[in-house]
């Protein structure tokens, strides 16, 4: 009969009989204890906001990156473990630059996504001789929100450990994850502006946070049509935000 | 007459000098124009190709349509054009796939600049000229050495009969030495039958150009075909 579960949750690359990669869930649960972040998709751009855990009063709160950029036009937010996304986030960069310089134009959203799911997926294979690339042990234990606006407008991507990537109108990540979502279906609205969406993505986390919300205890990040750029907000335009909600 | 010495496994080398050093290029001829319009270009090449004083084909294309919006054509090596070709065909192809729609016409320019120099030591002996429409509808063209180098212009040319050619187009085209004449929009039939006229007036000339020429019209709509025959002498 079946063997155990424990048989096959050790190596990266083995299926179990009932067909599951046990080290890929396991990387999806990861996730679930990071802290939370979310992303709104509005017709006017999308708003990426995240949660940072201050641990400690003497922690310098703006050293926690978790929205990062990876072209002008292209950015994410995180959830996990933040040092396996600084891994993505690199790769995608490599890719957005290599798009410009071999096409003269910016990488579409979608592709730049794919190429960072091109990596998830990397773990368990052989270094192939010659390559300047780590072999990687495990799969990376984050999730994304990759926001960005190209020549279709703007656009929200979720990816996972195991590669696969949804685009999403509005999308939550993280430990609060389920309780946020739940929010984010019953708030959200197709027609909101952008100011409204920045709103709601700070009232969200200021729901599901146990500490008390400030300007320097969340990160906001936003991808404009109307610039065509992705922008992380400064301090005073966060709490501008914050007063707001 | 110069006896030829058996050479022994041991024995030096005869004089390295005399031996017929490997020639990889050879220049089958040709001639390519593009002559970009306001929402149009117009790109023609002839069909001859040879090798010396003789006529190796009177039927090769120089001409490619790249996709719905760009058109290319070159001159020089015939292999070289065709190994060039497939390969921005399989890129395009490869394109697509990823990134979900044609490539526009001024990212072929850079991939077109890029694959060139990345040859930058032992060079695709092609010189191009790339036309078509950019994203906004215009007109556009471009010109090429053979590493990389490129410039949108308005009109370009290339290959033997571009010294018979290119003032041609400086003085019809830009108006060029004319200075009380003033540049106006041109239609694609006018344009069309211009560059036909000019293929003719190198075929008369250059013997590395005739047979046939092929005029590719490039629109927002699509590209539209003709050939014509040139002098078959």
């Amino acid at each position: 009969m079946y063997a155990t579960k424990s048989e096959y949750d050790r190596g990266v690359n083995t299926f179990s009989p009932e067909g599951r990669l046990f080290q890929v869930e396991y990387a999806i649960e990861a996730i679930k204890l990071g802290s939370t972040a979310l992303g709104i998709k509005t017709s006017e751009g999308v708003i990426l906001a995240v949660e940072k855990r201050v641990s400690s009063t003497l922690l310098e709160s703006s050293s926690i990156e978790k929205i990062m950029e990876i072209d002008s036009h292209i950015g994410a937010s995180m959830s996990g473990l933040i040092a396996d996304a600084r891994t993505m986030i690199e790769h995608g960069r490599v890719e957005a630059q290599n798009h410009r310089f071999n096409y003269d134009e910016p990488m579409k959203v979608e592709a730049c996504t794919q190429a960072l799911c091109d990596l998830a997926l990397r773990f368990g294979e052989d270094r192939k001789k010659g390559e300047r690339e780590e072999q990687m042990s495990r799969p990376f234990g984050v999730a994304l929100l990759v926001a960005g606006v190209d020549e279709t407008g703007p656009l929200l991507y979720h990816t996972d450990p195991s590669g696969t990537f949804v685009a999403f109108e509005a999308k939550a990540i993280g430990a609060a994850s389920e309780g946020a979502q739940q929010t984010l279906i019953e708030k959200y609205t197709k027609s909101m502006t952008l100011s409204e969406a920045e709103t709601l993505a700070v009232s969200v986390l200021k729901q599901v946070m146990e500490e008390q919300l400030t300007a320097t205890n969340i990160e906001v990040a936003s991808a404009e049509v109307a610039t065509g750029k992705f922008t992380i907000y400064g301090k005073e335009k966060v709490e501008s935000i914050i007063a707001r909600v | 007459m110069q006896t030829v010495e058996p050479v022994l496994a041991c024995a030096p080398l005869p004089n390295v000098k005399e031996q017929g050093r490997f020639s990889p290029y050879t220049n089958n001829g040709g001639t390519v124009i593009a002559v970009a319009g306001k929402d149009f270009c117009v790109i023609a090449g002839d069909t001859r190709m040879s090798e010396g004083y003789s006529i190796t084909s009177r039927n090769v294309s120089k001409v490619i349509q790249l996709t719905s919006k760009c058109v290319l054509a070159s001159s020089g090596m015939q292999a070289d054009i065709a190994t060039l070709h497939k390969l921005l065909l399989i890129r395009l192809e490869q394109y697509k796939h990823q990134n979900g729609r044609e490539m526009s016409t001024t990212s072929i320019a850079q991939l077109l600049g890029n694959t060139l120099y990345g040859k930058r030591f032992f060079p695709y002996y092609t010189f191009n000229v790339l036309g078509g429409v950019d994203d906004k509808g215009v007109g556009c063209a471009y010109s090429y050495d053979a590493v990389g180098s490129f410039e949108r212009t308005p009109y370009s040319s290339s290959g033997t009969g571009q010294q018979l050619v290119q003032p041609l187009l400086d003085n019809q085209v830009a108006k060029k030495h004319q200075p009380n004449v003033l540049k106006v929009d041109v239609s694609a039939k006018e344009v069309e039958e211009f560059v036909r006229d000019a293929m003719t007036s190198a075929g008369e000339r250059d013997i590395y150009t005739g047979d046939h020429v092929e005029v590719k019209t490039v629109t927002a709509n699509g590209v539209v075909h003709q050939r014509f025959d040139l002098k078959f002498d």
